[in-house]
Parts: C-alpha cells; structure tokens; sequence
C-alpha cells in the first residue's frame, strides 16, 4: 500500500487545537463547548497524542487510570455509575503498552472477557429462538453491549475484539481469549446487511434490509482485518469503497479511511478530501477532531488499533 | 392443519408484542398529576414543505397564549437516520419555520437539539437531511444530545423500574421544550409521536445506539418515565408528509396534508393517533399518559384551526398492531 503523505500543516493545526482542548484534569470533553470529561474522546485524544509532540499524554493516561472502576471496567464519563461500558475496551487500547499502567489493562481485560450480549443466557437465547424473532439474527453467535444487561451491538463488539487481540499471551487466565474473540467475530458476520456492510446491528427486521452505516461497517472492517477472504469481509468493504466517496461528514469519513487502509485499499483521494473539508479545527466534536487525526495519519493509528499491514 | 408447539410460541409472541402497547396498565405510578383542566389543539392544513410554512406556523402558533420572551427554547425534532426516499426525519423548513417564529415571539435563545437513536454519526445526518445547512444558514445552533453534557435525573414515574437516567444538560435546563415529531407508525411501539419522539435525549454516549436500554426496560414505560420527566412544553408535529407501515425507517410516505399543535403531549399524540386512523385509548402509553399527563379524551381538548377529519383508509401498520385500526 503506498503511504499517503498530507500536508503536515493540516495535521499540525489540528494536534495543537486537540492539545488546546485538554482539560486540566487530564482528559478531553466529548465537545468542544464542555467541561465534563469523557472516556471515549480522552481515549482517541491518548492514542492520537502518543507519538505527537503536543498535549500532555502523561496527564491523559493518569486520567484513565484514575477514572477506571473497582471492577476493572472504565465508565463513560467519571462520576458515573461504576458498572462499566463500552467505552472498556478503548480504555485499554488508549494506554498501549505502559508498563505501569499493565495491572489496569489486564484488570480492564479480565472485565471485558466477562462481559457479554445479554443473549449470551440460555434464557434470553431460547426466547430469541422462539418468541422475539423480528429482528433476524443468531443468538448463539454473542459479541459485546454498549451497557449492562442489553443485547450485543456491532461497535463494542468490534472494539473489543480490537483490544483483546493486543494481548501478547494467552496465559494468566486469558486462556480464553481466542474463543472469546472468534464468538465476538461469528457475531459481526451474523450481524451483517444483506447487501454488504454494518449498521448498529440489524441486518434485517420484520423482513426487510437495513441500510448499513459507513462507519459503523469500518469500524467492524478494522476488527475483521485478518479475516480478509470471508465473503462478509468482502462485501463490506466493497460497500465501504463504493460509500466512502460521497460521505459529508468528517467522522464517518475518518472511520472509512482507517478500514479501506486496514484492508488496503487506495485511500489517498479520500485523504485529500478530509483534509480539505472545510473548519476542521473548530469540529465541535473533539472524538471527530481526534479521529480526522488518526485518518491523516494512519500508518500510526493503525498500529495503535493493533492493525498490522 | 396442525398447530405445532412452536406455532404457538411464535404466535404467542407476536400477540404479546401487540398487547404490550394496547394494554392498559393496571397500578398508577407516577409521582404527580400534571394534567391541565383543558388542553388546545390546532391541526393546520399545509400540502407541502413551502417557504409559505413560516407564515402557516406562525398564524398556528397565534391560537394559543405562548409567552417565551426571554426564555431558552429547545427544538427536538425527530431527527433518526437518512435513507433517501423515505419520510423518517422531522423536514427541516417547519424545523426552521418554528426557530424562526419563536425568535419573533422574543425567545431568548432558540436551539436544535437531537440525539439520533440509529446513526452515530450525527453531522451525517444532520448533512444528508439538508439540516446542517439550514441551520448554518440561519444562524441556528445544534446541540448534539448524544454528547451532550450529563446529569443524574430521578425520573417522576416509575413504570420502567428505573430510578434515574443521565441526561442531557441542554434538555434539563431549558425554559420550553418543542417536540416537533414525525407524525409515523413504528414496529415496536405501534406508533411514534412528540412522547417516543423523547427517547432522542437519552444519550447515545452513555447507552448506545440503539437506545437498547429503553427496549429492555419496556417501550411504553420508558416513553412514560421519561416523558414524566421531561416536560414536553408544546408539540409540532409533521404531518405534512407522514409515515405508514413498516416505519419508523422503512414504512411509506403518506401525504396527511397535516401539521399538528399542542399545549399538551398527550392531547397532541391523541389527536396525531386519531387523524391516523387509530384508536388512541389502544396506545397505552397515550391511556396511561392521560391519567397523569395530559388529556386524551376529544371532550378535554378544544380543538382550533382546522376541523378534525378521519382519514377514509387508516395507516397502514405491521401485523402485530392492526387492532389499532378503526377500520
């Protein structure tokens, strides 16, 4: 894949208003306008700023582990409740490999391989199987939920599975990962639109095909990069390929790039385009501002996804 | 023909789904009556999303005694997902129209503010459904529900079993809360009026996409914990072209001609319900809403603008939900 070089002065704007936008306590508001930190734009802001030369990663990364829950879990925001969420997974991924934060990723691990889709019980799998059946999908096949006691959806499945598969080993009570991660995988192929792609995770309902989402379909790709000969996998990505170029807005775009990337395929004319969009920097959203980062440099986050090309 | 075991449960099921909505709740569990002695009602005639809207919308909102000098106004369309052809999202020019007239009846500051329940991305809805440039156009602010700021909420009822929610800052601390729903029929909860159009400021971030937590809880008491909770202010719902079947993404569009006013939820969902071709007292959280919430019977509601008509074929609606119908 050839490495597609844009202007540094786009990349260097936009690192020096992430950095701008990092709040005293160490983490990042979700927009712009707040002051309340958030986990999931704190963990884009860390893995962005872990090679840059701007922001204070080291504050970032005392913030996640100072806001992590007792049992392992990281909430969405700090001074939530303490059951954890989706937002686990990005934790871990967002404190790389520290060696003084191992023991919070590992407990952050052990939590994530213990959380599943509620149809992942007998109970609410029978149920799926006989009486709730609008929604055409497969309960034995469980990924990840956003939150406690709901069903698995694609994008903290797609997460997580991003996160498990960074653990070097499969010792120390981790003997499960792989079949945890593949459960996770045979759940996002279950998932899939018929006519290629993802959305939240109804393919189909009441008989009828669910237009997939660009970025909820590359943030699955980016997950199911090593499995790049399955049919789904194909699919998606031509869907990803074929949408990418009309996409009207920074996130989904940035989420494109770093899937056709990860599959490798020509991103460079989808580059140009996020870089050209107009008031990048002023992106309320500090999640988008961080990941249009990660897009126009993605050999790096690449790595930090765990993508190897 | 032979009923086999699993006939039956999948038969059971599909009746229970229905029941869900058109069974009314046995025990009361709200905290305290909101109701108004009387509720009022417009129904505006308009064909087609027109610059002449502003106009219609501003002589509609004239029929009732609406003082917001110096408050904060949140618009909350009901803004889901964007699949060209399909009548899903609130259209944008009676979302402006509405920002427009409230800022001349010298609102303090007038926002849009949404959550979208299917797509996380918000700009690209706000984008493909030609509402970011509107807004832009006009100088009109957008608040992103999903992201928005969050606090701990108790909710007034307690039909879900839940003790609070985490929602969003810009919803709590408005003065006066416009529901500005799709007038649609939904397969989960029979219909999608200004009270579901609410699970919009339940925060994507906090319990994702979709709202998952609201389905398992119970669609109908969800809408009326949250709706307890939130005060609904008045409704404008879009009418103009609605949508029948399979909605609230892949139903059909239904030219109702219709933009419906209200100074009370219920009254507006009773009346939505009603030029649908539907019973309303079938709803149950539209039955249970009028116990406490507001008024659902045509004798509490006067009625201004134009005349109520049935239409002469109701909505068209999924299986599980034709008891619904009048017809």
């Amino acid at each position: 894949m050839r490495t597609v070089t844009t202007d540094p002065i786009v990349l260097s704007d936009l690192l020096a208003e992430l950095a701008l936008r990092q709040l005293p306590c160490g983490g990042w508001a979700a927009l712009a306008s707040s002051s309340q930190p958030a986990i999931e734009p704190t963990c884009y802001s860390a893995l962005v700023l872990g090679s840059a030369s701007v922001g204070d990663i080291e504050r970032a990364q005392d913030f996640l582990l100072r806001t992590q829950n007792p049992n392992g879990s990281w909430p969405v925001f700090p001074g939530d409740d303490q059951e954890g969420g989706w937002v686990t997974s990005l934790a871990v991924m967002a404190l790389g490999d520290l060696a003084w934060a191992i023991p919070a990723r590992m407990q952050g691990i052990h939590w994530l391989l213990n959380f599943s889709g509620r149809e992942s019980n007998w109970f609410w799998k029978w149920k799926f199987r006989t009486a709730d059946r609008h929604v055409r999908f497969d309960p034995d096949k469980y990924g990840w939920p956003w939150f406690p006691d709901t069903v698995s959806w694609v994008v903290p499945t797609a997460f997580s599975i991003l996160a498990l598969d960074q653990i070097p080993c499969a010792c120390d009570g981790l003997e499960h990962v792989a079949s945890r991660i593949d459960c996770g995988i045979q759940m996002l192929f279950d998932r899939a639109c018929p006519g290629g792609g993802w959305n939240a995770g109804n393919g189909v309902v009441y008989g009828t095909a669910l237009a997939p989402h660009a970025d909820d379909t590359a943030i699955a790709l980016l997950a199911l990069n090593d499995r790049v000969q399955h049919p789904v996998v194909q699919s998606g990505v031509q869907y990803l390929e074929r949408v990418a170029p009309t996409l009207s807005a920074p996130s989904s775009l940035a989420w494109a790039i770093l899937a056709l990337a990860a599959h490798r395929r020509p991103i460079e004319p989808l580059s140009n385009s996020l870089a050209a969009f107009p008031d990048l920097s002023s992106i309320e959203d500090t999640s988008t501002l961080a990941l249009v980062c990660l897009a126009l440099d993605q050999q790096r986050a690449l790595e930090v996804f765990g993508v190897a090309l | 023909m032979s009923l086999t075991r699993r006939d039956f449960l999948v038969g059971s099921a599909a009746l229970a789904a229905g029941a869900t909505v058109t069974t009314p709740f046995l025990l009361p569990k709200y905290h305290s009556d909101q109701r108004r002695k009387r509720s009022r009602v417009a129904i505006l005639d308009s064909q087609q999303y027109s610059q002449h809207l502003d106009q219609i919308l501003a002589a509609g909102l004239r029929l009732f005694p609406i003082d917001v000098r110096g408050k904060t106004v949140v618009l909350k369309p009901n803004l889901v997902d964007y699949i060209p052809g399909n009548a899903i999202n609130t259209h944008p020019v009676l979302v402006l129209a509405a920002a427009e007239s409230f800022r001349h009846m010298g609102a303090k500051s007038v926002v849009v503010a949404e959550g979208p329940g299917h797509q996380r991305d918000t700009r690209l809805v706000l984008s493909q459904s030609r509402y970011e440039q509107c807004l832009r156009d006009e100088k009109i602010r957008f608040i992103d529900l999903n992201r928005d700021e969050l606090i701990r909420t108790q909710l007034r009822a307690g039909y879900t079993g839940m003790k609070y929610l985490w929602l969003p800052r810009t919803v709590l601390e408005a003065d006066f809360i416009v529901s500005m729903p799709k007038i649609k029929t939904h397969h989960w909860s029979g219909v999608t009026l200004s009270m579901k159009n609410m699970f919009g400021v339940i925060p994507g971030s906090r319990y994702g996409w979709p709202k998952n937590i609201l389905h398992w809880k119970g669609i109908q008491e969800s809408i009326l914990d949250l709706c307890a909770t939130v005060p609904i202010h008045f409704v404008i719902a879009d009418g103009i072209v609605a949508m029948e079947g399979n909605g609230p993404l892949n139903g059909t569009p239904r030219p109702l001609g219709k933009i419906v006013l209200a100074d009370d939820p219920v009254a507006a969902d009773a009346t939505c319900v009603r030029l649908m071709g539907f019973e309303p007292g079938r709803i149950a959280h539209i039955h249970e809403g009028s116990r406490f919430m507001g008024n659902a019977h045509p004798a509490l509601i006067d009625e201004v603008g134009e005349t109520f008509r049935p239409p002469t074929t109701p909505f068209q609606v999924v299986q599980e939900f034709q008891s619904l119908r009048l017809q």
